[in-house]
């Protein structure tokens, strides 16, 4: 062979057969899976896309001043309003007539909280932008504090379990049927755990002209207390619950959903992480909200029709088999 | 660091300037492990490695691989009771990949397309070693030894090559056209001196053979029927299992013709000959074993020593099996016997720790049959090296095969008292070989084991879909009358499913999922196969350690060490 040698690892990284938008080196906790999420969007969306990044984990750990990570332009907004950054970017690419596309990159909190007001003026507005929002399920940058996104029962440090509840004592707000209530183009859900299915609604994002929603569900190790090695078996599990659905919605209505094959009891998501410990107890009020949380989960495989008639390529054990050579995750 | 003006912008990708490695307390590593088939094959064959090859359409580099340790797999293909597949971590999640009909379908193919064994041709000055027998464990011995460079003279006995699988597994298990083109296939190699009608004892002597060959491997088999040591009158002209059954391979005829016969032992010997009467007319045909059928959850030493395959089929086929039967006398009518009383057995352990077969008073009963055959196991013929059978056995180091109290000689196959099978004996010859090389190097054998499994624990089963295992067509029992083979061989395409279903334990299949999942980029993916035969290395200045690689590995090839 007449090639260089492959351990060369500059050379190999340099050659990688994908694009790489976030680099090695950024400051992600171990097995970050907003980290992953975002590398994996980027890989789909990248490299001719411009980024607003709104204030949370994913602008700290990429961005240590004079340091980045990121491999496309890239534009660190205030934590309320990256949604009316991108908007105002797309409306000046477009006034310039280029073509590069924008994402908004979000957390829950700047999407569900305070970022709420800008994004729902972006959508309405009908801006060609692809809001994605990292769902970790609270306020993980500044040490877990609950946010709108945070499950019912769980434990932040602000919904911490006593005498007095169990947890957060609200449910997760239900943002889908928010995002839906704008009528955008393209509105999808998806996880770290399924890539594939991941980088497809990115691309179909990008391809769709107006608003569109991402919402990735993220699992934060350190705020959701889980060993790192298994974020991915707790997002897997999230979907194959129920507690997280994978759907699609154009114009406001569904239009797919990744059918569970064999819904695993909610129990098997939950005790893998600290906070829902306290719902393991041997009392009254922790196996009430064990099985609210259960009840939760058979509510969205109702409401979204989540369970599916046998065995198919795509549901949760088909959209994730791996083949040699690995041609599954195209 | 590179100095940039004071301002809102970084440059793109610098972060790689700071090495996260640095925050790591485990560290991934690839690290094959033996898939159970693997572990589990007597003949020491790595089934995963060829299924791998076999997946990627390379059926000569499959073949290649399965012949690096076994030389006879369209036999063994369709001989062995597959271990392989009981081991299968397959068996946990659906259904055992079907190893034996790829090893089939594998031999058939290179005897089709005449591929050459990979051997090299050894110089004329190569070292010289002697085989005697050319069954299975002289055949394997003699190959590997070939493989490491020698030449062999293999003397056998007998007219043609083969030994048991010749001369006692009967036509419907193998054709003896496979037989032939294999055995041809092999003996045709350069380098191999075969002698056949050479018997040790007769026509040379031991020390002949120590004199002009480095070392030796003795691969006599068991061929001297055993005397049934019976505390009652028992007729003259008894003929034992293993001749009926020699007679009928040979000349497809039997000398008597009796209404009902009892065969006396459970071995693979007495299930063929049951067989083998059943197809000859005889209609009542009855096994009495003092254990019991094989199965699955049958303790192996209250199991009859046949293969549980075998066993089945001969039930299928009308063959009476009496369990945890013994022989009290024989009826006779002069010399002619009318029946036999039988009796309950069991094997007890007793106040010593061993096992001893216990019969039941008051459970005896009559059955009546025109003949009746022992079939109760064979010893060593040690003609030509009669000091080195002890209590009808060979006594070897279980691993390597050295026979106990002698230099330079080694033994396996049948002649061990432990081995029966086709395949324990290519494993018995393939590791006799390497140990006969190492002594000729003058080095020490350290005793050796079979390489430890990879759990099916250790696997990540979410990545794999249920997909149900080929079946080879099986003649159904009515038709089975003949010398036709019963068990076909799998079509190229079911073979290439039961590649596909193989869930590579322990081994990289390179299907992208440490690369796909990585948080930290630290997964790079090579264009060629890297150093240790993934397709990845890590990147370990920017590795965390996180372990979601190890984690999500599907087949277990990663593993976390600590820093």
């Amino acid at each position: 062979m007449n090639e260089q040698p492959l351990h060369h690892l500059d050379t190999l990284r340099a050659r990688q057969p994908r694009f790489r938008g976030l680099e090695s080196g950024h400051r992600a906790c171990q097995g970050c899976g907003e980290a992953l999420a975002a590398r994996l969007t980027t890989e789909a969306a990248g490299p001719d896309v411009i980024v607003a990044n709104a204030t949370g984990c994913l602008e700290v750990f990429t961005t240590p001043w004079p340091q980045s990570a990121w491999r496309l332009p890239w534009i660190h907004s205030v934590f309320g309003n990256v949604a009316a950054v991108a908007a105002g970017m797309e409306a000046a690419l477009k006034q310039q007539g280029r073509a590069t596309q924008v994402l908004a990159f979000a957390g829950d909190g700047g999407t569900f909280d305070i970022g709420f007001q800008a994004l729902s003026g972006m959508m309405e507005r009908g801006h060609d932008v692809l809001f994605v929002c990292f769902d970790n399920e609270a306020y993980m940058n500044t040490g877990v504090q609950r946010s709108g996104s945070t499950p019912h029962a769980a434990m932040t440090t602000t919904s911490p379990p006593g005498e007095l509840r169990m947890g957060k004592r609200h449910m997760k707000k239900d943002i889908l049927s928010i995002i839906a209530a704008h009528h955008i183009p393209y509105a999808a859900t998806a996880s770290v755990a399924y890539p594939s299915d991941l980088r497809k609604k990115v691309r179909r994002a990008m391809d769709t002209e107006g608003a569109s929603f991402l919402q990735i569900h993220s699992p934060c190790p350190l705020g959701w207390g889980h060993d790192g090695a298994k974020t991915i078996e707790v997002a897997r599990l999230a979907v194959q619950t129920g507690l997280f659905p994978i759907i699609e919605m154009e114009r406001g209505e569904l239009i797919g959903t990744l059918p569970i094959r064999e819904p695993r009891p909610v129990s098997d998501y939950l005790k893998l992480q600290n906070r829902f410990r306290h719902l393991f107890a041997s009392d009254y009020r922790a196996r009430k909200e064990l099985e609210h949380l259960q009840a939760i989960a058979n509510r969205n495989i109702e409401r979204f029709e989540l369970r599916g008639v046998g065995p198919e390529s795509y549901d949760t054990e088909g959209a994730d088999t791996v083949h040699r050579g690995g041609d599954r995750w195209a | 660091m590179i100095q940039i003006p004071p301002g809102a912008f970084a440059r793109p990708g610098t972060s790689l300037e700071f090495k996260t490695g640095t925050w790591r307390v485990e560290r991934p590593v690839h690290h094959r492990r033996a898939a159970p088939c693997h572990s589990a094959c007597p003949a020491g064959e790595d089934a995963q490695a060829y299924l791998a090859k076999v997946e990627l359409g390379d059926m000569r580099g499959a073949w290649e691989t399965l012949v690096s340790a076994n030389p006879l797999p369209a036999i063994t293909g369709r001989v062995c009771h597959h271990p392989c597949e009981s081991a299968c971590n397959r068996a946990h999640y659906d259904e055992s990949i079907t190893i034996h009909g790829v090893e089939r379908f594998l031999g058939d193919e290179a005897l089709r397309q005449g591929w050459s064994y990979p051997v090299p041709i050894p110089s004329a000055d190569a070292p010289r070693m002697a085989v005697v027998g050319s069954g299975p464990a002289g055949l394997a011995a003699a190959y590997h030894l070939l493989r490491g460079g020698c030449r062999v003279t293999l003397i056998e006995a007998m007219p043609a090559a083969g030994g048991t699988v010749r001369t006692a597994i009967p036509h419907y298990r193998l054709p003896p056209e496979i037989l032939e083109q294999e055995l041809d296939h092999l003996l045709a190699l350069p380098g191999i001196d075969f002698r056949p009608r050479t018997r040790l004892g007769r026509d040379v002597s031991l020390e002949e053979l120590r004199a002009d060959h480095e070392a030796l491997f003795l691969g006599p088999g068991r061929r001297k029927g055993r005397e049934w040591s019976a505390d009652f009158a028992v007729p003259g002209n008894l003929r034992t299992g293993l001749q009926l059954l020699e007679a009928w391979v040979a000349g497809g005829a039997l000398p008597e013709q009796p209404r009902s016969v009892a065969i006396v032992g459970g071995g693979n010997t007495a299930v063929d000959l049951a067989r083998v009467l059943r197809r000859e007319g005889v209609e009542h045909v009855h096994l009495i074993s003092h254990q019991r059928v094989p199965a699955p959850d049958v303790p192996a030493d209250d199991a009859m020593r046949a293969t549980y395959r075998e066993v089945s089929q001969a039930l299928e086929e009308g063959v009476t099996i009496h369990e945890h039967r013994g022989v009290r006398r024989l009826i006779l009518r002069g010399e002619r016997v009318v029946g036999m009383e039988l009796v309950h057995m069991k094997k007890l352990v007793d106040a010593n720790g061993r096992l001893r077969r216990v019969a039941f008073e008051g459970t005896e009963t009559v059955l009546h049959v025109d003949q009746v055959i022992p079939a109760i196991g064979q010893d060593v013929d040690g003609l030509g090296f009669e000091s080195l059978v002890r209590r009808g056995y060979m006594e070897v180091e279980p691993w390597w095969g050295s026979v106990k109290g002698e230099s330079g000689i080694f033994s396996g196959g049948d002649a061990r008292s432990d081995h029966g099978t086709v395949s324990e004996a290519v494993g018995d010859g393939r590791r006799a070989a390497i140990a006969m090389l190492r002594y000729r190097g003058g080095k020490t054998l350290e005793p050796g084991a079979p390489p430890e499994p990879i759990p099916y624990s250790d696997l990540n089963l979410s990545y794999f879909e249920p997909a149900p295992a080929s079946k080879e067509p099986v003649l159904p029992p009515e038709q089975r009358l003949g010398l036709e083979e019963i068990e076909g061989g799998l079509q190229a395409n079911a073979v290439r499913h039961e590649a596909h279903r193989c869930l590579s334990c322990g081994d990289c299949l390179a299907c992208d999922n440490c690369w796909t999942l990585c948080p930290d980029q630290s997964v790079l993916k090579t264009r060629e196969v890297a150093a240790d035969g993934s397709h990845y290395v890590f990147d370990y200045d920017y590795c965390k350690g996180c372990g979601i690689c190890a984690h999500e590995c599907p087949t277990g090839y990663i593993r976390m060490v600590p820093e």
